[in-house]
């Protein structure tokens, strides 16, 4: 311990530097962080005494396990759809068509849009009364109706997907960058074909690229607040659920609040541990490339 | 069955303006061991490519076993390739490497083992199946390029640079391996490099790109021996060169004046004097001897400027005449020291008429 502390010791001007940024790190992160954990164990409204009732009341009841459910479909779903949606977009832009640039740039856009903004745009476009149902309406013959889209699972797993695939198509697209051209060249030339190039030595390589970028976009998703919270309607997944609890009912209900959050953190991690466990078995053998 | 493998008829490549190969023709024979020699730029990568079809050339045909493959996509070409960062499948063992083409190829799992294996052996790797090109060295890497390019017996074995990423005494003893495998096999290759040492080593007839087009076309002994230019001089081997003026000729031999020496060597067809001409001497064909030699045909005093200990031999730097710097490579046993005066023997001169550059 004593050897620990000499090898590692903070002493005159160093410590003075690292000052401010100690007491950030433990004023805005550890304070919070272990008085939600407190307040998740504490009686609703009380400063003093213990439960486990908040946690008890949130995972017993079915709306709270709808809750859980809900956030993982949403999560799961836009996550599946975006690496649908980027491994061909990233082949294709990786050819160099007229205006890859541009459409390279246009594949971040969503990054740079607050989600807010993102969101109200999306919920216009896709009204019953918006472009995408007056196109429909226009063009379809025999539509019944209007395609419902705003505040439904489906069309909440729809703006998942525009506000967090950046993440996942950015990663694969530099993927395909890093791949040794030769590699592709050397399967052509002993006799594969496109598809087969594709199938055989591309996607098996560029594989935990892709992994790792859907964990960002599955995180972005399970944590999601702001969409959710004005397009999601009767859905509400767990980050707007804690939401709920501290704005409507008076007073605020803080503890059953907590309680979520902390569900929500263990879920979180867990669920990002066992990722990366999958992430590094198949990136193990692509590892290395050259 | 005609005799040619690969034929290269005016092929031609532009990059926006820069002409990579400039009517290429060339033929390389069935069972040929051919090198494409050249310094960077010069235009035998873009023939290579334009031989898998990674690259379409702008015009000419491309022809393999006497069909025209010019149109025909890169994985119909039935061709086997050694690139130079071995560019193996890093995500497949050596086994499924190797087994790549075959099982592409739809080839049952019993025969694809038994060729792997067969592969391997002769790549002398039967160990190391199951290993990871990762887990291999470069050496070994580069064998199990080569038995994936050979394991489906393609007509025709291409090798970029294969040895251009291993270290020099590796590099030697692969060059004999591929040597003796492609031998042994009777396969026709096309070997690009801008290695001398490798090509005249492994080739059956080296052909020299110079800007796109070819510049000589021989075994390695005449491109050695009798090189058509100044640039295959400088390219193969080391070179002095003189220019000089036909002073007289007399049958088969005629006399240069160059830097005020008058100099004896066989006479060019239609040569008279006052032609100018490149005289050209190889530094191993210099003897040195002690100043006190009596003068005679081609031999000059000369003045030691600079030595170079080689090992085996020693690297001269000599003035000669009027201001002229000749390097001379002689036996390292009788050695000369810097300043020492000396007499050069000149037993052989070749020369080239200089308006040909």
């Amino acid at each position: 311990m004593t050897g620990f502390w000499r090898r590692h010791s903070i002493h005159g001007i160093t410590g003075l530097l690292l000052l401010p940024a100690i007491l950030c790190f433990f004023g805005l992160f550890f304070y919070p962080m272990l008085l939600t954990i407190v307040l998740s164990f504490r009686p609703e409204g009380q400063a003093v005494g213990w439960t486990l009732e908040n946690y008890t009341r949130f995972l017993a009841s079915p709306d709270g396990r709808w809750v859980i459910l809900l956030t993982f479909i949403l999560a799961v779903g836009s996550t599946a759809l975006s690496v649908l949606l980027s491994v061909p977009l990233a082949l294709t832009l990786r050819e160099k068509i007229r205006g890859h640039r541009f459409y390279r740039l246009m594949v971040i856009v969503p990054l740079v849009v607050p989600g807010l903004i993102g969101a109200l745009g999306l919920l216009l476009f896709w009204g019953t009364r918006g472009w995408f149902n007056l196109f429909l309406t226009q063009f379809v013959p025999f539509l019944p109706s209007p395609l419902r889209v705003n505040y439904t699972i489906h069309g909440l797993i729809l703006f998942y997907v525009w506000l967090y695939f950046p993440y996942t198509c950015v990663t694969t697209m530099s993927a395909l960058e890093s791949l040794d051209q030769s590699i592709e060249e050397a399967g052509a030339v002993v006799g594969a074909n496109r598809w087969q190039v594709l199938r055989y030595i591309v996607l098996p390589l560029i594989t935990p690229g892709i992994l790792a970028g859907s964990v960002l976009t599955f995180m972005a998703a399970f944590g999601a607040f702001s969409v959710p919270l004005i397009a999601g309607g009767d859905y509400r997944p767990l980050a707007v659920e804690i939401y709920k609890e501290i704005s409507i009912p008076i007073p605020a209900r803080w503890s059953a609040a907590s309680a979520i959050a902390i569900v929500m953190g263990i879920l979180q991690v867990a669920f990002l541990a066992m990722y990366m466990r999958i992430v590094r078995r198949a990136g193990g053998n692509a590892g290395a490339v050259r | 069955m005609s005799d040619a493998m690969i034929e290269f008829r005016e092929v031609t490549k532009r990059y926006a303006g820069l002409v990579a190969n400039d009517r290429l023709s060339l033929t390389i024979r069935r069972g040929e061991l051919m090198t494409l020699l050249g310094p960077s730029g010069c235009g035998k990568t873009t023939a290579l490519r334009c031989l898998t079809g990674t690259i379409r050339p702008d015009a000419g045909r491309i022809l393999l076993d006497g069909r025209d493959v010019t149109e025909v996509a890169t994985h119909q070409r039935e061709l086997g390739m050694v690139f130079q960062n071995f560019a193996l499948f890093p995500h497949m063992t050596v086994r499924d490497n190797v087994g790549f083409p075959l099982m592409i190829r739809n080839l049952r799992k019993e025969a694809r083992a038994t060729r792997v294996q067969e592969a391997l052996r002769l790549v002398r790797l039967e160990g190391y199946a199951e290993h990871y090109p990762r887990q291999l060295s470069g050496g070994q890497q580069q064998r199990v390029g080569l038995a994936r390019a050979l394991v489906y017996r393609p007509k025709v074995l291409l090798l970029d640079e294969p040895l251009s990423n291993l270290d020099a005494k590796l590099r030697e003893e692969m060059r004999f391996e591929i040597k003796e495998v492609v031998t042994r096999l009777g396969i026709t290759a096309m070997y690009v490099t801008h290695d001398q040492a490798e090509a005249l080593a492994l080739s059956d007839r080296v052909a020299i790109m110079n800007r796109g087009r070819l510049q000589q076309l021989g075994t390695p002994e005449e491109i050695y021996e009798t090189p058509n230019s100044r640039f295959v001089a400088e390219f193969i081997g080391l070179s002095n060169f003189l220019e000089g003026r036909v002073a007289s000729v007399r049958g088969a031999t005629m006399t240069v004046t160059a830097s005020g020496l008058s100099i004896h060597t066989p006479s060019l067809p239609e040569v008279a004097p006052g032609h100018k001409v490149l005289l050209f001497v190889r530094p191993n064909e210099i003897e040195i001897l002690p100043a006190a030699t009596p003068a005679d045909t081609n031999v000059f005093p000369a003045r030691v400027e600079k030595t170079t200990y080689l090992g085996d031999t020693m690297d001269y730097r000599l003035m000669l005449g009027e201001g002229v710097e000749l390097r001379v490579q002689a036996d390292a046993r009788h050695r000369y020291g810097a300043g020492e005066s000396v007499r050069l023997r000149w037993p052989r001169v070749r020369s080239w008429r200089a308006n040909e550059e």
